[in-house]
């Protein structure tokens, strides 16, 4: 079936990264308590940081986010590491040639099988957008149960909606990696297309502190004030979608 | 066009830019024969047997496989259900063992003959749990043929199957091809720069030459109707100004005139007489004089 070939095309690029990301989650809150003991002895000076511009702002922020355990998690976590690993994991499940197999060869079998262009396109989505779920989900899910042994705790529903929020926007990223693929034949130009397309997004964003997909991402106005960024995440689900049907659309009217 | 026909095609063009890859090519492969499809490099064979199966669509003209329309997304689909195919590069999923794509292929055929698979795995002897980039190219070959011929396809395409293998490796693939036509009912289009290997195992010849069909037709006819005639007269040779439509070419050599026809021997012969030869033979020609002759171009 479709979905086997993607699944075999891209297990590795599943299976690492997921393994990096738990052991990166799991460092991550074994080093709180330091981390809590450090940000005790730091007298901030807002206004003067202000002044700094964007570094000045980072620093404010950070400071100020991570002096509770569910700021910390946050702003360590789902604005800094997630964002920025969730989105090289979306481009690299993304990327790659939707009909051959994982070394580049294979495209004409695929094609003489008995399925349509667009089942494969379907098969690639579906199979990496739910890869891309478990990458985001799993390692979230762990700090929810890894918590209590450093005696803090994690809700589960921050950690959902947190969830919701990072995947909404890696989809839209994965999905121009698989618009890319069908462009190009190759992994890698895909892949350096997309990411360096969110670094310079993420770059604007940051520079002009603007309120963009990677703040959408974070989750920072439901860390904030418990106000989910729908809008934000319906825009990103509708980019993601315009994207894979442009994907399949580029696909079927390929010649080979 | 009529469903008799397992491959049909009328005035089939395609243009990759300025490049005419086909330019009006007229094809009829009746069901139960194997046909060889016959051509110089960029005559347009590999062309032809993509866009049966779906993975270029022509710029012109019809393209009709086991009564559905090629050029159709969903007839595409189903004639894919039907058809088995063996690519020019054996292209394959390199990174798979060859348990694992046989099990991937079989997946998506629900006619998959779990008997022709046991049957090629152990005649050919292919090494299950070998990855398929590890395979010799002869191995692979196999690979591809088991894979084409397990599903249960009634149509075989298959674009240069003995390329690159060795004689014994030819021959292996050649008898396997022919056993499992006997014994099963399927049709097969077989593209080769060979001409040995089609003439041993095809009953039908398309030769193709600059997108079009130069000539079609069963091997025997082939053979039976075109004829070499060599005359041998006393002084030079006259240049003769033939009517009769079946001599496609002549040429003089010093006291030499040969003579070239496809159909229409006597027609040929009662016009040559009046010049009065020394010496007259008619000679058949192979597929290999026949295949010459007619992409040589016809003068």
């Amino acid at each position: 079936m479709p979905w086997q070939k993607s699944w075999l095309d891209t297990r590795w690029r599943f299976v690492i990264p997921l393994l990096v990301l738990v052991l990166n989650v799991w460092g991550l809150l074994f080093e709180y308590p330091r981390v809590a003991e450090l940000l005790r002895t730091v007298q901030l000076q807002p206004d003067a940081l202000s002044e700094t511009g964007a570094l000045g702002r980072a620093i404010l922020e950070s400071v100020s986010a991570e002096r509770t355990y569910r700021g910390y998690v946050w702003y360590q976590w789902f604005r800094n590491n997630l964002s920025q690993l969730g989105t090289l994991m979306a481009v690299l499940l993304g990327s790659g040639n939707l009909l051959s197999g994982s070394t580049g060869a294979g495209t004409l079998f695929t094609l003489s099988l008995p399925r349509s262009r667009d089942a494969w396109v379907a098969a690639r989505a579906a199979v990496g957008l739910g890869e891309l779920l478990i990458l985001i989900a799993i390692p979230s899910l762990e700090i929810v149960l890894v918590s209590p042994l450093i005696g803090q705790s994690y809700a589960l529903s921050d950690a959902a909606v947190q969830v919701v929020c990072a995947f909404g926007v890696c989809a839209a990223f994965f999905s121009l990696a698989v618009l890319l693929s069908t462009i190009f034949v190759d992994t890698w130009r895909p892949f350096l297309i997309a990411g360096g397309s969110a670094v310079i997004v993420s770059l604007v964003e940051s520079q002009l502190a603007l309120n963009g997909p990677f703040r959408v991402m974070s989750g920072a106005t439901y860390f904030a004030g418990g106000v989910v960024p729908w809008v934000g995440l319906t825009i990103s689900a509708a980019i993601a979608i315009g994207l894979l049907y442009s994907a399949a659309f580029n696909l079927s009217r390929q010649d080979f | 066009m009529t469903d008799a026909w397992a491959v049909e095609t009328v005035d089939l063009k395609k243009s990759y830019g300025d490049t005419e890859a086909l330019r009006g090519l007229d094809l009829q492969v009746p069901r139960g024969s194997l046909c060889g499809l016959l051509g110089r490099n960029g005559a347009g064979k590999t062309t032809t047997l993509k866009v049966l199966l779906g993975m270029t669509r022509p710029t012109s003209g019809a393209a009709r496989v086991l009564g559905l329309a090629a050029d159709n997304r969903s007839d595409s689909v189903r004639i894919r259900q039907r058809t088995g195919f063996v690519s020019e590069d054996k292209d394959l999923y390199d990174a798979m063992t060859v348990d694992e794509i046989v099990r991937f292929a079989a997946s998506l055929y629900p006619t998959w003959r779990k008997d022709v698979e046991d049957r090629y795995r152990r005649a050919f002897e292919l090494p299950h749990h070998r990855r398929v980039q590890e395979l010799s190219r002869g191995t692979r070959t196999k690979l591809a043929l088991l894979l084409a011929l397990s599903r249960g396809a009634e149509l075989l395409v298959l674009d240069e199957p003995t390329s690159g293998l060795d004689p014994a490796a030819t021959e292996e693939v050649l008898q396997a091809l022919v056993s499992h036509v006997a014994s099963d009912e399927v049709t097969v289009l077989l593209s080769s720069h060979h001409l040995p290997h089609i003439e041993q195992v095809a009953d039908r010849v398309v030769i193709v030459d600059g997108g079009k069909a130069v000539v079609a037709g069963p091997l025997e006819d082939l053979r039976e109707s075109y004829r070499r005639i060599q005359l041998v007269f006393a002084d030079a040779a006259p240049q003769p100004t033939l009517r009769a439509s079946g001599a496609i070419r002549s040429e003089r050599r010093g006291r030499v005139l040969t003579v070239v026809c496809r159909s229409g021997l006597d027609q040929v012969l009662a016009e040559l007489r009046p010049l009065n030869a020394v010496a007259v033979e008619v000679m058949p020609m192979s597929l290999k004089e026949i295949f010459f002759e007619s992409v040589n171009g016809e003068r």
